[in-house]
Protein backbone atom coordinates (compact mmCIF):
# COMPACT_ATOMS: atom_id res chain seq x y z
CA UNK A 1 0.00 0.00 0.00
CA UNK A 2 1.28 3.21 -1.16
CA UNK A 3 1.04 6.16 1.86
CA UNK A 4 3.00 9.23 -0.11
CA UNK A 5 3.76 9.23 -3.14
CA UNK A 6 5.62 12.12 -5.60
CA UNK A 7 6.54 12.73 -8.40
CA UNK A 8 9.07 15.93 -9.46
CA UNK A 9 8.73 17.21 -6.10
CA UNK A 10 10.64 20.92 -5.49
CA UNK A 11 11.15 22.75 -2.60
CA UNK A 12 13.03 24.98 -1.03
CA UNK A 13 13.95 28.24 1.18
CA UNK A 14 13.94 31.65 -0.96
CA UNK A 15 16.14 30.88 -4.16
CA UNK A 16 18.09 27.68 -2.68
CA UNK A 17 16.50 24.70 -3.84
CA UNK A 18 16.75 21.64 -1.17
CA UNK A 19 14.55 19.09 -3.22
CA UNK A 20 15.23 18.90 -6.33
CA UNK A 21 12.55 17.14 -8.54
CA UNK A 22 12.61 14.34 -6.82
CA UNK A 23 9.73 10.93 -7.67
CA UNK A 24 8.76 8.07 -6.06
CA UNK A 25 7.08 7.05 -3.02
CA UNK A 26 6.95 5.64 0.67
CA UNK A 27 5.00 2.48 1.80
CA UNK A 28 2.23 2.61 4.43
CA UNK A 29 2.28 0.48 7.48
CA UNK A 30 6.51 0.24 7.76
CA UNK A 31 9.21 1.88 8.94
CA UNK A 32 11.51 4.29 6.54
CA UNK A 33 14.29 6.07 7.09
CA UNK A 34 15.52 8.83 5.63
CA UNK A 35 19.33 8.82 5.33
CA UNK A 36 22.33 10.71 4.00
CA UNK A 37 24.57 13.75 4.92
CA UNK A 38 23.94 17.23 6.75
CA UNK A 39 22.13 19.60 4.50
CA UNK A 40 20.86 16.89 1.87
CA UNK A 41 17.31 17.08 2.34
CA UNK A 42 15.56 15.52 4.96
CA UNK A 43 14.29 17.49 7.35
CA UNK A 44 12.91 19.55 4.10
CA UNK A 45 11.36 16.16 2.75
CA UNK A 46 10.16 14.74 6.03
CA UNK A 47 8.32 18.86 6.69
CA UNK A 48 6.80 18.43 3.06
CA UNK A 49 5.56 15.18 4.05
CA UNK A 50 3.51 16.83 6.99
CA UNK A 51 2.14 19.47 4.98
CA UNK A 52 4.63 22.07 6.12
CA UNK A 53 5.77 24.62 3.25
CA UNK A 54 5.14 25.04 -0.63
CA UNK A 55 6.24 22.69 -3.33
CA UNK A 56 6.19 22.44 -6.99
CA UNK A 57 5.30 18.89 -8.20
CA UNK A 58 2.27 16.49 -6.67
CA UNK A 59 2.59 15.03 -3.23
CA UNK A 60 -0.32 12.79 -2.42
CA UNK A 61 -1.00 11.43 1.41
CA UNK A 62 -3.59 8.11 0.70
CA UNK A 63 -4.16 9.31 -2.80
CA UNK A 64 -5.27 13.19 -1.69
CA UNK A 65 -2.92 15.74 -2.78
CA UNK A 66 -1.19 17.45 0.30
CA UNK A 67 -1.23 21.16 -0.47
CA UNK A 68 -5.13 20.87 -0.53
CA UNK A 69 -5.10 19.08 3.25
CA UNK A 70 -6.00 21.48 6.29
CA UNK A 71 -3.62 21.69 8.85
CA UNK A 72 -6.97 20.02 11.06
CA UNK A 73 -6.37 17.17 8.71
CA UNK A 74 -2.88 16.41 9.74
CA UNK A 75 -3.12 17.48 13.16
CA UNK A 76 -5.78 14.16 13.15
CA UNK A 77 -3.75 11.57 10.88
CA UNK A 78 -0.02 13.16 10.98
CA UNK A 79 1.89 13.21 14.33
CA UNK A 80 5.21 15.28 13.59
CA UNK A 81 8.06 15.49 16.12
CA UNK A 82 10.62 17.81 14.71
CA UNK A 83 13.94 18.07 15.37
CA UNK A 84 15.51 20.33 18.93
CA UNK A 85 12.20 21.89 19.61
CA UNK A 86 13.17 24.78 22.82
CA UNK A 87 10.32 24.51 24.79
CA UNK A 88 10.47 27.68 27.25
CA UNK A 89 6.94 28.39 28.24
CA UNK A 90 7.10 26.34 31.75
CA UNK A 91 3.83 23.52 31.31
CA UNK A 92 3.88 20.62 33.38
CA UNK A 93 4.69 17.24 31.24
CA UNK A 94 1.13 16.48 31.45
CA UNK A 95 -0.03 19.93 29.82
CA UNK A 96 2.42 19.54 27.44
CA UNK A 97 1.50 15.51 26.21
CA UNK A 98 -2.76 16.90 26.61
CA UNK A 99 -1.40 19.06 23.68
CA UNK A 100 -1.52 16.19 21.70
CA UNK A 101 -5.07 15.62 22.01
CA UNK A 102 -6.21 18.95 20.68
CA UNK A 103 -7.11 17.98 16.70
CA UNK A 104 -9.82 15.93 17.96
CA UNK A 105 -10.81 18.96 20.30
CA UNK A 106 -13.85 21.34 19.93
CA UNK A 107 -12.38 25.12 21.36
CA UNK A 108 -13.98 24.87 24.51
CA UNK A 109 -14.25 20.83 25.11
CA UNK A 110 -12.02 20.25 27.84
CA UNK A 111 -9.52 17.36 28.27
CA UNK A 112 -11.98 14.20 29.17
CA UNK A 113 -11.34 10.65 30.86
CA UNK A 114 -10.61 9.00 27.66
CA UNK A 115 -8.07 11.75 27.10
CA UNK A 116 -6.19 11.25 30.41
CA UNK A 117 -6.40 7.49 29.34
CA UNK A 118 -4.57 8.29 26.30
CA UNK A 119 -2.30 11.04 28.06
CA UNK A 120 -0.79 8.40 30.77
CA UNK A 121 -0.48 5.33 28.48
CA UNK A 122 1.59 7.94 26.04
CA UNK A 123 3.39 8.84 29.04
CA UNK A 124 4.06 5.27 30.00
CA UNK A 125 5.08 4.42 26.61
CA UNK A 126 7.63 7.45 25.91
CA UNK A 127 9.70 6.55 29.25
CA UNK A 128 7.63 9.57 31.10
CA UNK A 129 5.36 8.46 33.24
CA UNK A 130 6.58 9.23 36.29
CA UNK A 131 7.53 12.90 35.32
CA UNK A 132 4.23 13.60 34.61
CA UNK A 133 3.94 16.53 36.81
CA UNK A 134 7.08 17.77 36.00
CA UNK A 135 8.09 21.39 35.18
CA UNK A 136 8.63 20.31 31.12
CA UNK A 137 11.63 23.59 31.30
CA UNK A 138 13.21 21.73 34.26
CA UNK A 139 13.96 18.38 31.91
CA UNK A 140 17.20 17.25 30.57
CA UNK A 141 17.50 17.59 26.66
CA UNK A 142 16.71 13.51 26.37
CA UNK A 143 13.73 13.76 28.98
CA UNK A 144 12.11 16.60 26.98
CA UNK A 145 12.22 14.80 23.79
CA UNK A 146 10.96 12.09 24.76
CA UNK A 147 7.89 13.86 26.19
CA UNK A 148 7.43 15.56 22.81
CA UNK A 149 7.51 11.98 21.34
CA UNK A 150 4.72 11.13 24.30
CA UNK A 151 2.66 14.19 22.69
CA UNK A 152 3.29 12.79 19.63
CA UNK A 153 1.82 9.36 20.82
CA UNK A 154 -1.33 10.88 22.18
CA UNK A 155 -2.60 12.34 19.15
CA UNK A 156 -2.99 8.48 18.19
CA UNK A 157 -1.47 9.02 14.27
CA UNK A 158 -1.45 6.89 11.74
CA UNK A 159 1.41 8.58 10.11
CA UNK A 160 4.70 9.17 12.54
CA UNK A 161 7.25 11.89 10.94
CA UNK A 162 10.38 11.56 13.30
CA UNK A 163 12.96 14.04 12.43
CA UNK A 164 16.18 12.52 14.24
CA UNK A 165 14.07 11.21 17.13
CA UNK A 166 16.28 9.98 19.06
CA UNK A 167 19.48 12.31 19.17
CA UNK A 168 18.97 13.86 22.49
CA UNK A 169 18.85 10.17 23.83
CA UNK A 170 20.90 7.44 25.63
CA UNK A 171 21.14 3.99 23.60
CA UNK A 172 18.76 2.31 26.29
CA UNK A 173 16.10 5.09 25.55
CA UNK A 174 16.72 4.83 21.85
CA UNK A 175 16.54 0.99 21.75
CA UNK A 176 12.45 1.80 23.89
CA UNK A 177 11.73 4.45 21.07
CA UNK A 178 13.03 1.89 18.06
CA UNK A 179 11.30 -0.72 19.84
CA UNK A 180 8.41 1.25 20.05
CA UNK A 181 8.48 2.55 16.75
CA UNK A 182 8.73 -1.55 15.27
CA UNK A 183 5.27 -2.70 17.54
CA UNK A 184 3.49 0.63 16.09
CA UNK A 185 4.31 -0.58 12.42
CA UNK A 186 3.42 -4.47 13.51
CA UNK A 187 0.19 -2.35 14.26
CA UNK A 188 -0.44 -1.11 10.90
CA UNK A 189 1.22 2.68 11.42
CA UNK A 190 3.58 4.46 8.97
CA UNK A 191 6.33 5.95 10.24
CA UNK A 192 9.09 7.80 8.37
CA UNK A 193 12.08 9.20 10.35
CA UNK A 194 15.14 10.87 9.44
CA UNK A 195 18.07 9.18 11.10
CA UNK A 196 21.44 9.81 11.42
CA UNK A 197 22.54 6.36 13.24
CA UNK A 198 22.86 4.15 10.51
CA UNK A 199 22.87 1.32 12.73
CA UNK A 200 19.75 2.14 14.38
CA UNK A 201 18.50 2.74 11.05
CA UNK A 202 19.51 -0.97 9.69
CA UNK A 203 18.42 -2.87 12.73
CA UNK A 204 14.45 -1.36 13.18
CA UNK A 205 13.81 0.84 9.55
CA UNK A 206 12.15 -1.63 6.98
CA UNK A 207 13.22 0.75 3.97
CA UNK A 208 15.13 3.51 3.44
CA UNK A 209 15.30 6.51 0.98
CA UNK A 210 18.88 8.47 0.80
CA UNK A 211 19.25 11.69 0.20
CA UNK A 212 22.01 13.31 -1.15
CA UNK A 213 21.93 17.76 -2.54
CA UNK A 214 17.90 17.26 -2.71
CA UNK A 215 18.24 14.38 -4.96
CA UNK A 216 17.54 10.29 -4.09
CA UNK A 217 20.95 8.58 -4.41
CA UNK A 218 19.04 5.25 -3.65
CA UNK A 219 16.27 3.75 -2.02
CA UNK A 220 14.69 0.38 -1.38
CA UNK A 221 14.73 -2.42 1.31
CA UNK A 222 17.16 -1.71 4.05
CA UNK A 223 18.38 -4.99 3.54
CA UNK A 224 19.83 -3.74 -0.27
CA UNK A 225 21.82 -0.88 1.72
CA UNK A 226 25.61 -2.21 0.96
CA UNK A 227 29.32 -0.33 0.97
CA UNK A 228 28.81 1.08 -2.66
CA UNK A 229 25.68 3.56 -1.64
CA UNK A 230 27.19 4.39 1.46
CA UNK A 231 29.97 5.52 -0.07
CA UNK A 232 28.49 7.44 -2.71
CA UNK A 233 26.44 8.97 -0.03
CA UNK A 234 28.78 10.20 2.60
CA UNK A 235 32.00 9.96 0.83
CA UNK A 236 33.64 7.87 3.23
CA UNK A 237 33.96 3.72 2.94
CA UNK A 238 32.54 2.25 5.74
CA UNK A 239 32.91 -1.74 6.96
CA UNK A 240 30.14 -4.18 7.70
CA UNK A 241 30.16 -6.49 10.69
CA UNK A 242 27.70 -9.27 11.09
CA UNK A 243 26.63 -10.76 14.95
CA UNK A 244 26.41 -14.01 15.47
CA UNK A 245 22.75 -13.72 15.52
CA UNK A 246 22.95 -12.38 11.82
CA UNK A 247 22.57 -8.84 12.74
CA UNK A 248 24.14 -6.10 10.49
CA UNK A 249 26.45 -3.11 11.69
CA UNK A 250 28.33 -0.49 9.93
CA UNK A 251 31.49 1.26 10.74
CA UNK A 252 33.40 3.78 9.01
CA UNK A 253 36.70 2.90 8.04
CA UNK B 1 -0.86 5.76 43.82
CA UNK B 2 -1.79 4.88 40.23
CA UNK B 3 -1.20 7.92 37.50
CA UNK B 4 -4.74 8.05 36.98
CA UNK B 5 -5.09 8.42 41.10
CA UNK B 6 -2.30 11.00 40.91
CA UNK B 7 -3.95 12.97 38.04
CA UNK B 8 -6.68 13.47 40.24
CA UNK B 9 -5.03 14.18 43.38
CA UNK B 10 -2.67 16.91 41.37
CA UNK B 11 -5.71 18.02 39.77
CA UNK B 12 -7.68 18.68 43.27
CA UNK B 13 -4.55 20.59 44.26
CA UNK B 14 -3.78 23.13 41.28
CA UNK B 15 -7.98 23.53 41.48
CA UNK B 16 -7.54 24.51 45.76
CA UNK B 17 -4.36 26.58 44.46
CA UNK B 18 -5.86 28.89 42.00
CA UNK B 19 -9.58 28.92 44.08
CA UNK B 20 -7.56 30.61 46.99
CA UNK B 21 -5.65 32.89 44.59
CA UNK B 22 -8.53 34.20 43.17
CA UNK B 23 -9.95 34.81 46.54
CA UNK B 24 -7.06 37.15 47.12
CA UNK B 25 -7.15 38.98 44.40
CA UNK B 26 -10.43 39.19 44.29
CA UNK B 27 -10.65 40.34 47.93
CA UNK B 28 -7.60 43.38 47.09
CA UNK B 29 -9.97 44.26 44.25
CA UNK B 30 -13.31 44.50 46.57
CA UNK B 31 -11.02 46.77 49.50
CA UNK B 32 -9.31 48.46 46.39
CA UNK B 33 -13.02 49.63 44.91
CA UNK B 34 -13.77 50.20 49.12
CA UNK B 35 -10.73 52.80 49.00
CA UNK B 36 -11.04 54.22 45.36
CA UNK B 37 -14.62 54.96 46.17
CA UNK B 38 -14.47 56.31 49.47
CA UNK B 39 -11.42 58.32 50.00
CA UNK B 40 -10.84 61.66 48.15
CA UNK B 41 -10.75 65.28 47.77
CA UNK B 42 -14.35 64.19 50.45
CA UNK B 43 -13.92 60.99 51.96
CA UNK B 44 -17.34 59.35 51.96
CA UNK B 45 -17.74 56.55 54.40
CA UNK B 46 -17.93 52.88 52.72
CA UNK B 47 -21.42 52.14 53.76
CA UNK B 48 -22.81 55.48 52.53
CA UNK B 49 -20.79 54.00 49.10
CA UNK B 50 -22.45 51.31 49.06
CA UNK B 51 -26.31 52.66 49.78
CA UNK B 52 -25.22 55.44 46.76
CA UNK B 53 -24.06 52.55 44.33
CA UNK B 54 -28.00 51.30 44.74
CA UNK B 55 -29.34 50.99 40.55
CA UNK B 56 -32.74 51.90 42.18
CA UNK B 57 -31.65 55.33 43.91
CA UNK B 58 -34.56 57.52 43.50
CA UNK B 59 -34.09 60.63 41.65
CA UNK B 60 -33.48 63.31 44.61
CA UNK B 61 -31.18 60.89 46.00
CA UNK B 62 -28.88 60.82 42.97
CA UNK B 63 -29.31 64.90 42.28
CA UNK B 64 -26.90 64.75 45.89
CA UNK B 65 -23.47 66.40 45.47
CA UNK B 66 -21.83 62.64 46.63
CA UNK B 67 -24.31 60.46 45.00
CA UNK B 68 -22.75 62.63 41.61
CA UNK B 69 -19.28 62.27 43.03
CA UNK B 70 -19.60 58.56 43.49
CA UNK B 71 -21.85 57.95 40.56
CA UNK B 72 -20.10 59.61 37.85
CA UNK B 73 -16.62 60.35 38.90
CA UNK B 74 -15.27 57.47 40.94
CA UNK B 75 -17.16 54.43 39.51
CA UNK B 76 -16.19 55.49 35.65
CA UNK B 77 -12.27 55.69 36.89
CA UNK B 78 -12.62 52.94 39.02
CA UNK B 79 -14.21 50.73 36.05
CA UNK B 80 -12.09 52.56 33.37
CA UNK B 81 -8.79 51.45 35.65
CA UNK B 82 -9.51 48.34 36.08
CA UNK B 83 -10.60 47.63 32.82
CA UNK B 84 -7.68 49.21 31.03
CA UNK B 85 -5.00 47.55 33.70
CA UNK B 86 -6.87 44.06 33.15
CA UNK B 87 -7.33 44.63 29.29
CA UNK B 88 -3.30 45.18 28.86
CA UNK B 89 -2.50 42.31 31.10
CA UNK B 90 -4.72 39.80 29.09
CA UNK B 91 -3.67 41.13 25.88
CA UNK B 92 0.35 41.12 26.91
CA UNK B 93 0.01 37.21 28.27
CA UNK B 94 -2.18 36.07 24.76
CA UNK B 95 1.24 38.28 22.75
CA UNK B 96 3.74 36.52 24.76
CA UNK B 97 2.53 33.30 24.48
CA UNK B 98 1.52 33.55 20.84
CA UNK B 99 4.70 35.13 19.78
CA UNK B 100 6.54 32.75 22.10
CA UNK B 101 8.74 36.05 23.27
CA UNK B 102 8.94 37.32 26.77
CA UNK B 103 8.83 40.89 25.55
CA UNK B 104 5.80 40.90 23.26
CA UNK B 105 3.17 43.71 24.28
CA UNK B 106 1.06 45.35 22.37
CA UNK B 107 3.65 48.75 23.34
CA UNK B 108 6.36 46.33 22.03
CA UNK B 109 5.04 45.67 18.82
CA UNK B 110 4.22 49.67 18.05
CA UNK B 111 0.82 49.95 18.68
CA UNK B 112 0.93 52.02 21.50
CA UNK B 113 3.92 54.01 19.71
CA UNK B 114 0.77 54.01 16.45
CA UNK B 115 -1.56 55.75 19.27
CA UNK B 116 0.64 57.97 20.60
CA UNK B 117 1.77 59.67 16.78
CA UNK B 118 -2.02 59.23 16.04
CA UNK B 119 -3.29 61.17 19.24
CA UNK B 120 0.08 63.78 18.89
CA UNK B 121 -1.04 64.32 15.40
CA UNK B 122 -4.83 65.22 16.30
CA UNK B 123 -3.65 67.86 19.11
CA UNK B 124 -2.86 69.76 16.25
CA UNK B 125 -6.14 69.48 14.11
CA UNK B 126 -8.67 69.91 17.35
CA UNK B 127 -9.13 68.40 21.09
CA UNK B 128 -11.84 66.15 19.67
CA UNK B 129 -9.56 64.94 16.93
CA UNK B 130 -7.47 63.14 19.62
CA UNK B 131 -8.95 59.81 20.48
CA UNK B 132 -10.08 58.81 16.49
CA UNK B 133 -7.14 59.67 15.74
CA UNK B 134 -4.86 57.47 18.05
CA UNK B 135 -7.36 54.94 17.69
CA UNK B 136 -6.61 55.03 13.69
CA UNK B 137 -2.56 55.76 14.61
CA UNK B 138 -2.89 52.30 16.21
CA UNK B 139 -4.79 50.33 13.75
CA UNK B 140 -2.18 51.96 11.20
CA UNK B 141 0.41 50.98 12.93
CA UNK B 142 -0.70 47.25 12.80
CA UNK B 143 -1.27 47.60 9.44
CA UNK B 144 2.09 48.58 8.93
CA UNK B 145 3.42 45.48 11.03
CA UNK B 146 1.41 43.00 9.50
CA UNK B 147 2.49 44.44 6.25
CA UNK B 148 6.27 43.88 6.87
CA UNK B 149 6.25 40.86 9.22
CA UNK B 150 3.82 39.30 5.93
CA UNK B 151 6.45 40.18 3.36
CA UNK B 152 9.21 38.69 5.80
CA UNK B 153 7.42 35.15 6.13
CA UNK B 154 4.89 36.15 8.51
CA UNK B 155 6.70 34.11 11.27
CA UNK B 156 6.60 35.14 15.69
CA UNK B 157 9.96 36.77 15.57
CA UNK B 158 9.12 38.68 12.10
CA UNK B 159 6.15 39.95 13.97
CA UNK B 160 8.45 41.01 16.90
CA UNK B 161 11.28 42.63 15.20
CA UNK B 162 8.85 44.98 12.99
CA UNK B 163 6.98 46.33 16.03
CA UNK B 164 10.30 47.17 17.09
CA UNK B 165 11.12 48.71 14.08
CA UNK B 166 7.71 50.46 14.00
CA UNK B 167 7.73 51.43 17.46
CA UNK B 168 11.41 53.35 16.76
CA UNK B 169 10.07 55.33 14.12
CA UNK B 170 6.79 56.41 15.52
CA UNK B 171 8.53 57.33 18.69
CA UNK B 172 10.93 59.33 16.21
CA UNK B 173 7.68 61.12 14.69
CA UNK B 174 5.95 61.88 18.12
CA UNK B 175 9.25 63.23 19.17
CA UNK B 176 9.19 65.78 16.01
CA UNK B 177 5.41 66.23 16.89
CA UNK B 178 6.59 67.46 20.07
CA UNK B 179 9.58 69.69 18.63
CA UNK B 180 7.01 71.36 16.63
CA UNK B 181 4.21 71.75 19.02
CA UNK B 182 4.76 75.30 20.54
CA UNK B 183 1.96 76.28 23.33
CA UNK B 184 0.63 72.62 22.43
CA UNK B 185 3.59 70.52 23.77
CA UNK B 186 2.53 70.60 27.38
CA UNK B 187 -1.10 68.83 26.37
CA UNK B 188 0.73 66.29 24.32
CA UNK B 189 3.13 65.21 26.98
CA UNK B 190 0.26 65.18 29.72
CA UNK B 191 -1.52 62.99 27.43
CA UNK B 192 0.94 60.58 26.40
CA UNK B 193 2.10 60.40 30.30
CA UNK B 194 -1.00 58.29 30.63
CA UNK B 195 -3.65 59.67 33.23
CA UNK B 196 -7.42 58.01 34.10
CA UNK B 197 -8.11 61.43 35.93
CA UNK B 198 -10.94 62.04 32.80
CA UNK B 199 -12.59 58.50 32.56
CA UNK B 200 -16.35 59.35 31.68
CA UNK B 201 -18.49 56.74 31.67
CA UNK B 202 -18.79 56.37 28.49
CA UNK B 203 -14.75 55.91 28.13
CA UNK B 204 -15.14 53.26 30.75
CA UNK B 205 -17.82 51.41 28.94
CA UNK B 206 -15.51 51.75 25.73
CA UNK B 207 -12.84 50.10 27.77
CA UNK B 208 -14.91 47.30 28.93
CA UNK B 209 -16.34 46.64 25.81
CA UNK B 210 -12.90 46.57 24.36
CA UNK B 211 -11.89 43.90 27.09
CA UNK B 212 -14.65 41.60 26.02
CA UNK B 213 -13.33 41.84 21.81
CA UNK B 214 -10.09 40.94 23.57
CA UNK B 215 -11.33 38.50 26.34
CA UNK B 216 -13.87 36.39 24.72
CA UNK B 217 -11.39 34.80 21.40
CA UNK B 218 -8.38 34.85 23.72
CA UNK B 219 -10.65 32.35 26.12
CA UNK B 220 -12.00 30.36 22.98
CA UNK B 221 -8.90 29.88 21.28
CA UNK B 222 -6.90 29.38 24.84
CA UNK B 223 -5.79 25.70 24.07
CA UNK B 224 -4.28 26.36 20.56
CA UNK B 225 -2.53 29.77 22.11
CA UNK B 226 -1.23 26.70 24.27
CA UNK B 227 0.14 24.71 21.85
CA UNK B 228 1.30 27.56 19.60
CA UNK B 229 3.49 28.96 22.52
CA UNK B 230 5.64 25.96 23.05
CA UNK B 231 7.77 26.59 19.88
CA UNK B 232 7.38 28.49 16.93
CA UNK B 233 5.70 26.32 14.66
CA UNK B 234 4.76 23.11 17.00
CA UNK B 235 1.02 25.20 16.73
CA UNK B 236 0.69 23.65 12.90
CA UNK B 237 1.93 20.32 13.49
CA UNK B 238 -0.65 20.18 16.26
CA UNK B 239 -3.58 20.85 13.30
CA UNK B 240 -3.62 24.65 14.23
CA UNK B 241 -3.40 27.25 11.57
CA UNK B 242 -0.74 29.02 13.33
CA UNK B 243 -0.95 32.19 11.18
CA UNK B 244 -4.70 32.61 11.22
CA UNK B 245 -4.58 32.48 15.03
CA UNK B 246 -1.77 34.88 15.36
CA UNK B 247 -3.36 37.83 13.44
CA UNK B 248 -7.18 37.28 15.13
CA UNK B 249 -5.03 37.90 18.28
CA UNK B 250 -2.96 40.53 17.60
CA UNK B 251 -5.84 42.09 15.67
CA UNK B 252 -8.05 41.53 18.81
CA UNK B 253 -5.35 42.77 21.36
CA UNK B 254 -4.42 45.79 18.98
CA UNK B 255 -8.48 47.20 18.93
CA UNK B 256 -8.30 46.53 22.68
CA UNK B 257 -4.96 48.32 23.44
CA UNK B 258 -6.21 51.19 20.63
CA UNK B 259 -9.36 51.77 23.09
CA UNK B 260 -7.00 52.29 25.87
CA UNK B 261 -4.47 54.24 24.70
CA UNK B 262 -6.69 56.53 22.67
CA UNK B 263 -8.75 57.52 25.86
CA UNK B 264 -6.18 56.73 28.46
CA UNK B 265 -2.78 57.73 27.21
CA UNK B 266 0.71 55.47 26.88
CA UNK B 267 -0.35 53.64 30.78
CA UNK B 268 3.01 50.98 30.27
CA UNK B 269 4.42 47.57 32.11
CA UNK B 270 0.83 46.37 33.23
CA UNK B 271 1.49 44.07 30.02
CA UNK B 272 4.53 43.15 30.43
CA UNK B 273 4.86 42.71 34.15
CA UNK B 274 1.75 40.96 35.14
CA UNK B 275 1.61 37.87 32.95
CA UNK B 276 5.10 37.17 33.70
CA UNK B 277 4.22 37.64 37.62
CA UNK B 278 1.16 35.35 37.37
CA UNK B 279 2.78 32.70 35.45
CA UNK B 280 4.82 32.30 38.57
CA UNK B 281 1.95 31.52 40.67
CA UNK B 282 -0.25 29.39 38.18
CA UNK B 283 1.93 28.10 35.17
CA UNK B 284 1.63 29.23 31.66
CA UNK B 285 -1.59 27.89 30.56
CA UNK B 286 -3.84 30.33 28.97
CA UNK B 287 -7.05 29.99 29.61
CA UNK B 288 -6.79 30.50 33.78
CA UNK B 289 -3.74 32.62 33.00
CA UNK B 290 -6.21 35.17 30.76
CA UNK B 291 -8.45 35.06 33.90
CA UNK B 292 -5.72 35.89 36.29
CA UNK B 293 -4.33 38.36 34.25
CA UNK B 294 -7.57 40.29 34.58
CA UNK B 295 -8.01 40.23 37.85
CA UNK B 296 -4.19 41.43 38.44
CA UNK B 297 -4.07 43.52 35.71
CA UNK B 298 -7.20 45.73 36.86
CA UNK B 299 -6.19 45.22 40.55
CA UNK B 300 -2.43 47.05 39.57
CA UNK B 301 -3.94 49.92 37.81
CA UNK B 302 -6.64 50.58 40.31
CA UNK B 303 -3.84 50.77 43.32
CA UNK B 304 -1.53 52.59 41.20
CA UNK B 305 -4.09 54.95 39.82
CA UNK B 306 -5.32 55.58 43.28
CA UNK B 307 -1.93 56.69 44.06
CA UNK B 308 -1.37 58.64 41.27
CA UNK B 309 -4.19 60.67 42.60
CA UNK B 310 -2.77 60.96 46.19
CA UNK B 311 0.61 62.22 44.56
CA UNK B 312 -1.80 65.21 43.31
CA UNK B 313 -2.97 63.72 39.99
CA UNK B 314 0.76 62.33 38.89
CA UNK B 315 0.53 60.46 35.50
CA UNK B 316 -0.45 56.93 35.78
CA UNK B 317 1.99 55.46 33.48
CA UNK B 318 4.81 57.40 35.34
CA UNK B 319 3.64 54.87 38.52
CA UNK B 320 2.90 51.54 36.68
CA UNK B 321 6.73 52.19 34.93
CA UNK B 322 8.08 52.85 38.63
CA UNK B 323 6.48 50.30 40.12
CA UNK B 324 6.86 47.92 37.11
CA UNK B 325 10.45 48.29 36.03
CA UNK B 326 11.96 47.34 38.98
CA UNK B 327 9.37 44.71 39.83
CA UNK B 328 10.23 43.11 36.30
CA UNK B 329 14.01 43.19 36.87
CA UNK B 330 13.23 41.39 40.70
CA UNK B 331 11.05 38.29 38.29
CA UNK B 332 14.03 38.00 36.21
CA UNK B 333 16.74 37.54 38.43
CA UNK B 334 14.68 35.22 41.15
CA UNK B 335 13.53 33.32 38.05
CA UNK B 336 16.69 32.62 36.47
CA UNK B 337 18.67 32.09 40.44
CA UNK B 338 19.47 28.77 40.57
Amino acid sequence: MILYSFDALNAGYGEKTVIDGISGGIKGGRITALIGPNGGGKSTLLRLLGGLGSYKGTLSLNGREVSGMTRRDFGRIVGFLPQNINVRAAFSVYEVISLGRLPFHGALEPVGQKDDEIIIESAELAGVGHLLFRKVTELSGGERQRVLFAMTLAQKPNVFLLDEPTSALDPSHAHRIFSLLRILASEGKSVVAAVHDLNSAVSFCDDYIALRSGKIASCGEMARLDEKILYELYGIRFCRYRSEDGKTAWHPE
Amino acid sequence: MSSAEALSEHRRMLCRRRVRFAALLCAALFLTAIWRLGAGEWNIPASRVAALLNPFLDESMRALPEALVVRTIRLPRLLAAVGCGGLLAVAGAVLQGLLTNALAEPYTLGIAAGAAFGGALGFFIDSYAIVPMAFVGAMSSLWLVSLIALRGGGGASGIVLAGVIMNAILSAGVTFLKAIADDRLGAIVLWLMGSLSGASPAAAAVVWGASLVLLVPAFVCARRIDACSLSEGQGELLGIEEKKLRWLMLTASSLATAAVVSFFGIIGFVGLVIPHLIRSFIGPSTRPLIVFCFLAGGLLLALADGAAQAMGELPVGVITALIGGPFFCWILISRNRP
